[in-house]
């Protein structure tokens, strides 16, 4: 079982309290209707799939309930750190 | 019609006893969700001070998320309202149940399916998890005595793989 240090809980928790949320630091257009079909289609649909380092959002959703940022390699499933959402990409 | 309301609980109310475990249903009590994003907010409502650390428990408050709370109360408790403070109080006592778990193989039967580490899980902590597939909330009351708060729709299934781990 992989342990996951929760940056809120501030412990490692078992995997299976958490979701992954898909890739992190993707932030909505603030204006969406100045944006062409393309830009928004990169928004919603365009995402990376790196082999290797990859930022993800978690969720701790059966524990304290908050999404965080994670950086996993997507080679090994080992987790680099774990930080708070709204910190700087690390 | 019945002036009586009879309460139906999903699961038996006789005590289930097994070889160093025994699994009983707690009594109604009152149950509310506290949220706010300063806790200083919720002191001020219940004049207590609120545990700050996610997983403590204090007076009958367990802190289960940076904004988050659980405050069980005795039935017939009336608690404070907080009008003109940015909290929320929801009431949700008949959402959930309470089984106590007692005895020596409380932590055992419970880690049947709950991934985190029970022997190493401090008295008083409190802490939202996962039970093979069902949310719970466990609280350690006492070195051999668990309670295990769950969504009532989830008991019945809850209380079968309880006493069927408690057999094992």
């Amino acid at each position: 079982m992989i342990l996951i240090h929760c940056p809120y809980c501030d412990e490692k928790r078992p995997e299976i309290e958490f979701v992954n949320a898909g890739q992190a630091h993707i932030s909505r257009p603030l204006d969406p209707s100045s944006q062409t079909d393309e830009e928004w289609e990169a928004y919603l649909f365009i995402r990376a799939n790196p082999r290797g380092r990859h930022h993800e959002r978690w969720r701790h959703v059966y524990g304290c309930g908050r999404f965080f940022n994670a950086v996993r390699d997507t080679v090994t499933d080992k987790f680099e750190t774990t930080y708070k959402a709204g910190e700087p990409r690390r | 019609m019945s002036d009586v309301l009879i309460r139906n609980e999903p699961v038996p109310e006789t005590q289930y006893v097994a070889a160093g475990v025994t699994i009983s249903l707690a009594g109604p009590m009152q149950r509310y969700a506290l949220r706010a994003r300063r806790a200083e907010d919720l002191e001020t409502v219940f004049q207590v001070t609120m545990p700050r650390k996610i997983g403590a428990s204090e007076g009958g408050i367990a802190c289960l998320g940076p904004d988050e709370w659980y405050l069980r109360t005795e039935a017939g408790a009336t608690i404070p309202t907080a009008s003109g403070l940015p909290v929320a109080i929801t009431d949700i006592s008949d959402r959930s149940i309470c089984l106590v778990l007692e005895g020596p193989r409380a932590a055992e039967i419970l880690m049947s399916g709950c991934p985190i580490d029970l022997d190493n899980f401090a008295i008083g902590r409190a802490t939202r998890t996962i039970y093979e597939t069902v949310e719970v909330i466990i609280i350690r009351e006492a070195e051999d005595r668990f309670h295990v708060e769950l969504w009532r729709s989830f008991a019945a299934w809850f209380w079968i793989a309880m006493t069927t781990a408690a057999r094992h």
